[in-house]
């Protein structure tokens, strides 16, 4: 059976609409929401209130977790000065306009969700805030899946849409100290584990400004990457009309994400 | 033998590039002028920010400045080569010295400087061509940056969207920006080309506090927003704390370097 995944929205109403539309075209009935719903973009109630009436289920982003707990990154986990001021000023606008009720609906959101053998997550099963890059080292990125007890996990976070099969992987444990080699160790052998990213809905940062979500086949495994066209000129205008930075607007129109991508993605803020 | 030529030509035809260029390849003294030009119907010089004479006196730190009449009237002496640097927008009517504006010979004489010829990029074939852009109009926008530090990697993203036309339609854009390091860089863009120049210039302040060399960034173009283009700067810069936790590491960078006597 299909099922569709989607993931940081960023309050993005035009972009999300016609996900779901392209979604309910299918006859997709099954979809899973990776969080950021909210950040940077115009309509985070709208937005909100869309998922939680079409009843999708969902787990925090890091911009959900932020809104709800304040801001906590730290100032390294932003690229640059301007990057840092322009977070908060979308902060600090998002907070002003989401309803009380909206809050707690994203601060009931679990960090992760769970089917079977399947794991969805937003940045990694470690943290909201870390990011799964493409072509981040296949140890690291194999030890994510493996500690987390899945076969597939599906995340988002980057904005950049992937599928990274990870096969043949194995572990080689031996035990030694300064006094003595305790033998030969154990070779662990791996079945394939897959990363599945599903790049954004609302934020795309993939040389294209339309939007992106996954459909994963759970009988077959296979994976589809969707792109889908939405009235990215509707989104631009309701950013400016919603008073943030009219360089949202221009980055969002051409296919740039709002702020930029740190240089080190794979940073994580300790907070 | 000295040489003085009157260099024309629009925003962005290579008119510094070339005199650059030419002065680094003549043996002797070299002077340097920017005149102001006049704006055209629709199209509005950039008043002399003094970036470009900077710019090339970093290059070639001898340069002679002929504003200082001492200097200018060595320009009929010895083997000084003296370059005379003058935007303008359309082609002379008339070939060589006659096709110099009144104003631009009033000013010239007043300054006891006189041409052998007048070169204007685009009509004279001794000046490359490959730039050959015709403004229908054109705003210009001067701001001083003087004292002012960038964020490097906020520099990066501003410049990047400056050129690509997130603050209007930018045809032309150079500037002078001081880094926390103690380097100041020259960006140098104009529409025709792919990409920006990146110059660091030879003169390296100290990394203590803000230095007080030339600032500047001029932009050309159309449906400028001026203000939106100076509140990112104003996002871009460093205060004075942050300035000071770049800065201290690479005082301290620069004493261990220091070998003990």
């Amino acid at each position: 059976m299909n099922h569709a995944i989607i993931s940081c929205l960023h309050a993005n109403l035009p972009a999300v609409e016609a996900v779901l539309n392209d979604i309910d075209r299918q006859g997709i009935h099954t979809i899973t929401c990776l969080g950021d719903l909210v950040g940077y973009g115009p309509q985070p109630n709208e937005v909100v209130e869309l998922i939680r009436k079409r009843g999708i289920a969902t787990c925090q982003g890091c911009w959900d977790e932020d809104i709800i707990d304040g801001l906590n990154a730290c100032e390294c986990s932003y690229p640059s000065q301007l990057a840092e001021r322009r977070g908060h000023l979308a902060h600090q606008w998002t907070d002003d306009q989401l309803t009380g009720e909206n809050k707690s609906f994203l601060a009931s959101l679990p960090t992760s969700l769970r089917r079977d053998r399947l794991l969805f997550v937003h940045g990694s099963p470690n943290s909201q805030h870390e990011y799964l890059l493409p072509d981040m080292d296949a140890f690291a990125a194999l030890e994510r899946v493996e500690t987390a007890g899945a076969d597939i996990l599906f995340c988002g976070h980057t904005h950049q849409p992937y599928v990274r099969e990870l096969r043949d992987g194995s572990i080689h444990v031996r035990l030694q100290n300064a006094d003595h080699d305790c033998g030969q160790g154990e070779e662990l052998t791996l079945p394939m584990r897959k990363i599945v990213n599903a790049g954004s809905v609302g934020e795309p940062r993939h040389g294209s400004t339309n939007a992106t979500y996954v459909i994963h086949n759970d009988a077959t495994d296979e994976v589809e990457i969707k792109e889908v066209a939405y009235d990215v000129a509707r989104t631009c205008h309701a950013i400016v009309e919603a008073g943030l930075p009219k360089v949202f607007a221009w980055r969002l129109s051409h296919g740039f994400e709002f702020a930029e991508q740190a240089e080190d993605s794979s940073h994580v803020c300790e907070r | 033998m000295s040489q003085t030529l009157l260099i024309s030509g629009s925003p962005g035809c290579g008119k510094t590039s070339w005199i650059l260029k030419t002065m680094l390849s003549h043996p002797g003294a070299c002077g340097y002028l920017r005149l102001d030009g006049h704006s055209d119907i629709g199209l509005e010089q950039a008043s002399n920010s003094g970036i470009d004479q900077a710019f090339l006196k970093d290059q070639i730190p001898q340069l002679l400045d002929l504003s200082e009449t001492q200097h200018a009237s060595r320009s009929q002496q010895g083997d000084l080569l003296a370059l005379i640097e003058l935007p303008q927008f359309h082609s002379p009517q008339h070939a060589d010295l006659a096709g110099i504006d009144p104003r631009i010979k009033n000013q010239l004489e007043a300054l006891q400087l006189h041409p052998d010829r007048h070169l204007h990029f685009g009509r004279d074939h001794e000046l490359p061509s490959k730039d050959k852009l015709e403004f229908q109009k054109l705003e210009s926008l001067n701001l001083s940056l003087y004292r002012s530090v960038w964020d490097p990697p906020s520099l990066n993203t501003f410049w990047f969207e400056l050129v690509n036309g997130a603050y209007g339609d930018v045809y032309r854009a150079k500037a002078l920006m001081n880094l926390p390091d103690g380097r100041s860089m020259f960006f140098n863009w104009i529409v025709s080309q792919e990409s920006s120049q990146f110059l660091p210039l030879q003169e390296i302040s100290d990394p203590t506090g803000r230095p007080a060399s030339l600032s500047e960034l001029v932009v050309q173009g159309e449906h400028l927003d001026c203000l939106r283009i100076q509140s990112t700067i104003d996002l871009c810069l460093l205060n004075d704390a942050v300035l000071e936790t770049h800065q201290m590491p690479l005082r301290d960078q620069q004493k261990e370097a220091i070998p003990s006597s």
